[in-house]
């Protein structure tokens, strides 16, 4: 379980907040999705779990401790995390990519290696021919499959994922968000899911939390937010669009 | 020159060719590797540590402006050293600049999202820096390095000037002997190698990049990546091989050192008279003791040859009476050259406990010179003789003469002379001018051997204007009290070459192109000094 409490980032010393007074938990084995437009803290919230950023105000419990009283290598070697510029090595194949964590953590090189080939055939990349490839060798949806299998490597109980369909076609797109649906539900980890996009948010999110200019909105399921919405941000998010088209596939 | 004489020249000279590029790959490799293992930490100590960088960064950039000689004769007088060691520090400062900026810009130009992903995913503070940062700056350094050793084998030339071997001697040599094929010896061969090290480093830094898929495995690409890999490791041994395994039959005039003789170091400043005087008494020494005589020859000037001698790293060279005075005791001119030598004599004992010997007997100051034949016509033998017809000719001075006191102007009021025309010439250009008939009087050095070859006439100071410059052996009291032998053969050249014989020697060997040992040789079988007992 990831418990955030009043928490706040302010990067200029509390002139302005990227995050203001946040408070939300993801509960074990769901997908939370955080939907926002651009700049309005996502990928601050993200890092603030693993404590990339660390919060000016308020506490972040990752299994019911503060982040900040933990090791914050060991922390992070616990989380997955897809990053938003996908941030594969470039000086690595795909293969020592996907190692890379269990690496760190000093698994054998038979288990590195049987774990490797698993997860490059989960994201449906046959090894033989993507192993040795390196990064600048593969397509951008390529790319971004091996940024979740690195982040999938350890096996971890979480998983951090910012915006990882980002920069792709719509095609492409909603094959890798099947993908995913897939997966979350052979591998029943606690993931967060950082998208702009409204569509990608009703389809993966077991519930969703709507962020402002850095405050929560309104989080709920896609029901709750559908029916009720809690504020006129939310309200307009809807209403500014085709309706329709969102609750069609759900309802 | 025929083809196949310029082949023999250069096979004649082989084997101190392969010596000479062995110190000279050693020179640069060793600072090269030098300068790695302090720019490459400190490159990345000020990636981490930004309030150092400005700092750090100007002080190495201003190592690098210093004009190589300057360095070298700086280190020269920090150390009290010649030789090798003050050359390797020179060249690993030099070296230092490109290393340290390469290191510092390949790694803070590592993209800021790959080293975020490396933290976020839990790599510790050195393991992002070893398995990121660095690797992925790894060609940005390696070109850092590569602009080094390239830049270093041309500064590298520059270290024969204080003996510390290298291609540069070939050059240095053939500067002092005026000896076109000399310097080529040296400058074409240390082209050729700063190719060779720039296409080896290349080769390195293209093995160093990771085997793409698409070269396909067992091609001719994936076999010579260990190879272009294992280029510098190569390059670096066969320069310690050479370095270390000098064999005696490399050294044909200078000799090969057991440790059961005696050794004298003799050294020379950088030009030819110089050479012949070092060569002279190396193989008076030779024959008449059972001393070997390292020859030390080339050294920069006046300063380096005092320097080594007060520093005992060598034992003796020869120097003027005049210079001692002027350039080293800094004192004003004597004209009697008895008093001047008197003068050096004492100040050099009191002070660096060093002897003058005999001096050989010429006199290099300056000479005002004439055409042989208008000197027989109108019977000038003195200076003086000319003032009568003075306004009627025309002088070539070089600029230097032209302005000093104790040159034209000085020249001038002693003996109440007033030149027609005075113009100023480059130094080689002069004789040729006078020679031409372009001009009638210039100022020659006394011994050169020029004055010779152009039948022309110095005419006798008869005021004693000019400063008085004998050559003589100036040598360590220390080696004399305990060799006296080294003192009696050298006194045996005392006062046995003259104005022209000097001229004479000078011109066998500058115009002449004949090898110094051989002209010397002639020269003491000639005197019969060789078979005088003592
Ligand atoms: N390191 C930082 N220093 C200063 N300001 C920052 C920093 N990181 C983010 N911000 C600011 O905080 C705010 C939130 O940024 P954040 O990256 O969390 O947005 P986001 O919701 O992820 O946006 P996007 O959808 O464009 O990725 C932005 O106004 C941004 O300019
Ligand atoms: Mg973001």
């Amino acid at each position: 379980m990831i418990k955030l409490t009043h928490v706040s980032k302010s990067f200029d010393g509390g002139q302005s907040y990227a995050v203001k007074d946040l408070s939300f938990q993801v509960r074990k084995g769901e997908m939370l999705v955080l939907l926002g437009s651009s700049g309005c803290g996502k990928t601050t919230t993200l890092k603030m779990i693993n404590r990339l950023i660390e919060p000016t105000q308020g506490t972040v419990e990752v299994d019911g401790k503060d982040v900040m009283g933990r090791n914050p290598v060991e922390l992070r070697r616990q989380i997955g995390y897809v990053f938003q510029g996908i941030g594969l090595f470039p000086h690595m194949t795909v293969e020592q990519n996907v190692e890379i964590v269990p690496r760190l953590l000093g698994w054998s090189s038979r288990s590195k290696r049987e774990r490797m080939q698993e997860l490059l055939s989960l994201v449906e990349l046959p090894p033989e021919s993507f192993a040795k490839r390196f990064p600048d060798e593969l397509s951008g949806g390529q790319q971004q499959r091996i940024g979740v299998a690195r982040a999938l490597a350890a096996d971890p109980d979480y998983l951090l994922m910012d915006e990882p369909f980002g920069a792709l076609d719509a095609l492409t797109r909603e094959a890798l968000q099947q993908e995913l649906l897939t997966l979350k539900k052979q591998l029943k980890k606690t993931i967060v899911f950082v998208t702009h996009d409204l569509h990608e948010a009703l389809l993966l999110g077991d519930r969703i939390a709507i962020l402002h200019e850095g405050h929560l909105e309104q989080i709920g399921t896609k029901k709750d937010i559908l029916n009720a919405p809690a504020t006129q941000f939310v309200r307009d998010l809807f209403t500014t669009r085709e309706p329709g088209t969102f609750t069609l596939r759900d309802t | 020159m025929r083809l196949d004489a310029l082949f023999g020249y250069i096979v004649e000279r082989l084997p101190e060719l392969w010596l000479r590029t062995g110190e000279h790959l050693m020179l640069t490799g060793c600072s090269t590797l030098a300068a790695m293992s302090i720019g490459i930490p400190v490159g990345i100590l000020l990636s981490r540590t930004t309030w150092l960088r400005g700092p750090i960064m100007g002080v190495i950039g201003i190592l690098q402006t210093i004009p190589s000689l300057a360095m070298l004769v700086f280190l020269l007088a920090l150390l009290n050293k010649i030789g090798v060691l003050p050359a390797l520090i020179a060249l690993t400062l030099y070296a230092l600049l490109p290393i340290a900026r390469n290191t510092l810009t390949g790694l803070e130009e590592v993209s800021a999202e790959v080293m975020e992903a490396a933290e976020g995913i839990g790599m510790k503070e050195y393991q992002q820096l070893m398995m990121v940062r660095i690797p992925l700056a790894a060609p940005v350094i390696v070109a850092g390095i590569r602009t080094a050793a390239v830049v270093g084998v041309g500064i590298a030339t520059l270290s024969a000037f204080i003996g510390a071997g290298g291609l540069g001697q070939f050059i240095n040599r053939g500067l002092a002997l005026a000896n076109t094929k000399l310097i080529l010896l040296g400058a074409v061969p240390a082209a050729l190698l700063a190719l060779v090290v720039d296409f080896s480093i290349g080769a390195f830094e293209w093995g160093l990049r990771p085997e793409r898929k698409r070269d396909k495995k067992g091609s001719a690409q994936s076999f010579m990546r260990p190879l272009a890999f294992m280029l510098p490791v190569a390059l670096i041994l066969i320069g310690s091989v050479t370095y270390f395994t000098k064999p005696g039959w490399i050294f044909k005039s200078e000799t090969r050192f057991e440790t059961s003789h005696r050794i004298i170091r003799l050294a020379t400043k950088n030009f030819t008279e110089q050479l012949i005087l070092g060569e002279m008494m190396a193989q008076l020494i030779e024959a008449k003791t059972d001393f070997k005589v390292q020859r030390r020859f080339n050294l920069g000037g006046t300063m380096i040859c005092h320097g080594a001698l007060v520093n005992k790293e060598i034992d003796l060279y020869a120097e003027y009476t005049g210079t001692g005075l002027t350039v080293i005791l800094k004192h004003p001119v004597i004209a009697d050259p008895e008093k001047a030598l008197d003068y050096v004599t004492k100040v050099y004992h009191e002070r660096f406990n060093l002897q003058w010997l005999k001096p050989f007997g010429f006199n290099n100051s300056y000479a005002i010179t004439v055409r042989a034949a208008d000197a027989e016509k109108f019977r000038w033998n003195t200076i003086s003789d000319l003032q009568a017809s003075a306004q009627g000719l025309r002088a070539g001075f070089t600029a230097e003469f032209a302005e000093r006191p104790d040159g034209y102007p000085g020249l001038r009021q002693t003996y109440n002379l007033q030149f027609g025309e005075v113009r100023d010439f480059d130094p080689s250009l002069m004789y040729e001018a006078i020679a031409k008939g372009e001009v009638d009087v210039i100022c020659a050095f006394a011994t050169d051997g020029r004055i010779a070859s152009y039948h022309l006439k110095p005419l006798k100071d008869d005021r004693q204007f000019f400063p008085p410059y004998y050559a003589a052996p100036v040598i360590r009291e220390d080696i004399l009290k305990k060799y006296p032998k080294i003192g009696d053969v050298l006194e045996l050249l005392g006062g046995i070459i003259d104005d022209a014989t000097m001229q004479q020697l000078n011109f066998e060997v500058d115009a002449k192109k004949r090898q110094t040992a051989e002209v010397v040789t002639e020269f003491l079988n000639a005197k019969e000094i060789l078979y005088i007992e003592n």
